[in-house]
């Protein structure tokens, strides 16, 4: 079971204990420690490695209504008491100008302690041999393909988060979550013209994951489609037109469209001056927001997956959230904070990113449900049109309603065919056209690693997003 | 245990093992209040010491970082895994050290972050008044321990004060400005928050504009200037140009890739910017330095390695790998603000944005997303508000259509400018929009 946590869970009943004996209405602390191993290659070469260690112990308090956080990297007594102090004093004067008392859902609240296993654990390799490993990957690419591949940098991360959680309202959760994360960007070119290309890998396990996630065809693909870039693609054509997007588009744009306006917090206005606000604060849930065919689910429970856990970081046993119903808008994402504001229930989204986080409303891993088309199916209907594949830039307004993708690997579709690849195809599209104009939708499902910003001071967390294939009908491309 | 003991430990453990060490230790006290819809959403507290581990052996190198006060173990493995490793193509020997200690701390602002306290920051900045604004206002106290194995033994210590909000007059009118300093100033923290609140509420009172996709003069607020310009920064930096990710090549160096009007100085002496800083990550003294100026590239930050791949001098902006500008400053113009809105004639004033990112780092071609009032300006008068839009163009188009370069300043740190900096409004000639 759960191994090497370098804090006796006493320590964190007796903060909670003394946070309730000053008079707090709530009290947690939380033990929280990751640790890991980096390294960075370019072209081949190692550049450089690193360890790292973050550990140490946060406490939240609610004093009449105002919320405090605190937290220190020391594990000492003393110090950890003082940060019940500090926290119990920062939501004391807060409380002066609450108009809306903060407070938490009732819920059942885990009593629990769980690990992830390791097929290859972390550990029982030198990390020097790890190095090797990777190394021997990137000798194995053939550059020569026609393109001057002017840059490879090539990131590999190993590390163990390790977890406890003691609420004053009984919960009790131990945890070690193992992840591997790798990432590259390409940068090449021809005639003078260049191009690149970033991507991230990851997945909760052991080391067994450099196979499983595919760096290497990962690497193989993406150098063959700059060169699709760089050699072949045209001009795109422009205008309004029927769209194809691959998983690794269609992933983004429901995290981005259909995860990030769920989060009850931003729902609120909680995150307004920072991660901004949310298009459902005007469309309400059950209100219609796309064609029958758009189901976007969030589930922390997909074993192997980069946003893994089965209980949040306020000791909530975990569940799949279905955002989006045939169409519908159903659940928001909650912590019981936002769960207590809208009278609900929490649904586990409450994550911390190490222990100088608070935990706050987070995404796991997000994905648009699969059909059942088969991909040559979704393009033979289609009479003029795109097929957007890869994507290089992204982004999207505050309210999470008017998003932008522009395509790395790219094609262009006519009478149902791919006929020729196009470069930078720009897809702007509203929330409301987006999940309206899905007709179809692939049987496949793919997922994305990605690290996901949030929050003051920014925590960026491990998840996954994913999805099919699918059709969008009469879509604008710039 | 106190800082520099804590030092001395780490160095203790190093020094036998490895050759070639820095040891930087930071040790930070710091609170934030956070507010949404009006009042305080959380108020956070931190005590915490980082430190960042360099070591080198036979030009091999580790860069090992810790947020924990006793990372012993980290260090062990640090050490001891040296001879494993190859020799990195980025290894140069440290320099020689050259920075000279520094003290810059606002006693008021240490006591608030100590103490963790935010009483005061609520009365003085009339917080409960504000009846919709979101935000965070932050105040901290760091010191900074550096020792090298070249003999570099060197102290820092300062505050800093930022803060941002954003104010709501109504769901679709809100306007967003921050402040940052070195010294606990509120009065600059008001001027900001109430200028937030004037942007608020002349979008509130304006009608509502509509956007056609095309090209457009756009008038950049020191807000939407400072995150475009972290993009021209980050493209500066040396490591950014090895891998790959840079719109600027060092052959660039004396060209003039920007605007005559523009210069962009890296300002680590500038004691109201809380980035200020009289060494680097190596020891070294940092220098006030133009990047930018009168549009050509002055140079390019670096540290050691970067400087000895792109065969340059360090600039002092070491970051162990990556090395980075300290503050920002851009040289102000002659034009107030109205003069600003008249030569913009028929444009857009963008106030706020986000998001800003890139489909080809090498070409430099992005895009961002304006948020908060984007105000339409006809005959140099406000027209409209309008709903949000985006900047799309290349960085390189950017900087070379700066027309006009504002003569107020405004000292800017927030969620989308990480770089303290002190900026003038920019008025871009041309740039592309697009809107729904």
């Amino acid at each position: 079971m759960v191994k090497e946590v370098q804090v006796d869970p006493q320590l964190l009943t007796k903060a909670v204990d003394k946070a309730l004996g000053m008079g707090a209405e709530y009290a947690e602390a939380r033990y929280h420690r990751v640790t890991g191993f980096s390294f960075t290659l370019m072209n081949g070469f190692l550049i450089g490695a690193s360890y790292m260690d973050s550990t140490g112990v946060a406490i939240r308090t609610i004093v009449n209504g105002g919320l405090g956080f605190a937290s220190t990297d020391s594990l000492e007594e003393n110090d950890v008491l003082e940060s019940v102090s500090r926290a119990f004093k920062g939501a004391r004067a807060s409380s002066t100008i609450v108009k809306d008392r903060i407070g938490l859902s009732r819920e059942r609240l885990g009593n629990a302690k769980y690990e992830v296993r390791q097929q290859k654990p972390i550990g029982s390799v030198d990390d020097s041999e790890i190095i090797t490993t990777i190394q021997d990957i990137y000798k194995s690419l053939d550059m020569n393909i026609g393109i001057d591949v002017k840059n490879v940098l090539l990131g590999f991360t190993y590390n163990i988060e390790d977890k406890i959680i003691v609420t004053s309202d009984g919960a009790f959760i131990e945890s070690r979550i193992p992840r591997v994360n790798m990432f590259y960007s390409i940068t090449a070119e021809r005639g003078g013209e260049r191009a690149n290309r970033w991507n991230q890998l990851g997945g909760t396990g052991g080391l067994e994951l450099i196979e499983t996630l595919k760096l290497k065809e990962n690497l193989e693909d993406d150098l063959r489609s700059l060169k699709i870039y760089l050699v072949e693609a045209g001009t795109p054509p422009r205008g309004k037109m029927d769209v194809v997007i691959g998983p690794e588009v269609v992933g983004l744009a429901v995290h981005e469209s259909a995860g990030h306006p769920s989060e009850a917090d931003r729902v609120m206005g909680r995150e307004a001056a920072q991660a901004g606000l949310s298009y459902r604060r005007r469309m309400k849930t059950g209100e219609k927001i796309g064609s029958e065919h758009a189901t976007v689910i969030d589930d922390p429970t997909i074993p192997g997956s980069y946003g893994f856990y089965l209980y949040d970081d306020e000791g909530v046993p975990a569940r799949p959230r279905y955002l989006i119903r045939n169409g519908v808008l159903d659940e928001f994402l909650h912590n019981r904070e936002t769960a207590y504001a809208m009278n609900t229930q929490s649904n586990a989204s409450a994550r911390a990113k190490e222990w100088w986080a608070e935990p706050i409303v987070r995404m796991a891993n997000t994905y648009f449900a699969p059909g059942d088309y088969r991909f040559e199916e979704l393009i033979e209907g289609i009479k003029h049109g795109i097929y957007i594949k890869k994507y290089m830039e992204w982004n999207i307004d505050d309210y999470r309603w008017v998003a932008r993708y522009v395509g790395l690997e790219a094609y262009e579709i006519k009478d149902g065919r791919l006929v020729r690849p196009v470069k930078n195809p720009a897809l702007e599209v509203n929330s409301l056209e987006f999940y309206s104009s899905v007709d179809a939708v692939g049987r496949d499902l793919e997922f994305q690693a990605g690290t996901c910003g949030k929050g003051e001071p920014g925590q960026g967390v491990p998840v996954w997003f994913g999805g099919p294939h699918i059709r969008l009908r009469g879509v604008r491309i710039l | 245990m106190n800082v520099v003991e804590l030092v001395e430990e780490i160095v203790k453990i190093v020094k036998d093992t490895v050759p070639e060490y820095v040891v930087i230790l930071e040790e930070k006290t710091s609170t934030m209040l956070k507010m949404a819809n009006g009042q305080p959403s959380v108020v956070q507290s931190w005590k915490e010491y980082q430190v960042d581990l360099y070591a080198a052996k036979d030009q091999k190198i580790m860069a090992s970082s810790f947020r924990f006060s006793k990372p012993d173990e980290a260090i062990q493995k640090t050490v001891k895994i040296i001879d494993k490793l190859q020799p990195s193509p980025l290894y140069a020997p440290l320099p020689d050290p050259s920075g000279k200690p520094y003290s810059l701390v606002d006693k008021t602002l240490a006591e608030m972050a100590i103490t963790g306290d935010v009483t005061r920051l609520i009365e003085d900045l009339e917080l409960g008044e504000l009846s919709n604004s979101a935000g965070a206002i932050s105040v901290s106290v760091e010191k900074r321990v550096l020792r090298t194995s070249n003999g570099a033994d060197l102290e820092g210590a300062r505050t800093h004060f930022n803060g941002y909000m954003r104010i709501f007059a109504d769901d679709d009118s809100s306007g967003q400005w921050s402040w940052t300093s070195t010294k606990y100033d509120p009065v600059q923290a008001k001027k900001s928050i109430s200028t937030a609140v004037n942007l608020a509420e002349e979008c509130k009172k304006l009608p509502r504009g509509k956007i056609e996709t095309g090209k457009y003069r756009v008038l950049l607020s020191p807000m939407v200037a400072g995150n475009l310009i972290e993009s021209v920064i980050r493209a500066a930096s040396g490591a950014s140009v090895i891998f790959g990710m840079s719109f600027f090549r060092p052959d660039q160096i004396g060209q003039q890739l920007a605007s005559e009007k523009l210069t962009i100085i890296d300002r680590p002496l500038m004691e109201i910017l809380p980035g200020y800083s009289t060494f680097d990550d190596e020891g070294v003294a940092t220098r006030d330095k133009p990047i930018i100026e009168k549009g050509v590239l002055k140079t390019l930050l670096h540290n050691s390695k970067t400087a000895k791949l792109l065969k340059a001098e360090t600039t002092g902006n070491a970051g162990i790998i990556w090395p980075t500008a300290f503050n920002i400053e851009v040289v102000p113009g002659d034009l107030n603000d109205e003069e600003m809105m008249e030569i913009l004639g028929n444009g857009l004033y963008a106030t706020n944005n986000w998001y800003t990112r890139f489909q080809n780092y090498p070409e430099g071609l992005f895009s961002t997303v304006t948020r908060d009032a984007l105000i339409v300006v006809k005959n140099g008068k406000p027209a409209g508000c309008a709903a949000r839009a985006r900047i799309t163009g290349s960085m390189l188009d950017l900087i070379k259509n700066v027309e006009a370069v504002g003569k107020t300043r405004w000292p800017i740190e927030w969620w989308e400018v990480r770089l303290p900096s002190l900026l003038p409004h920019l008025l871009i000639s041309e740039i592309g929009i697009t809107s729904e």
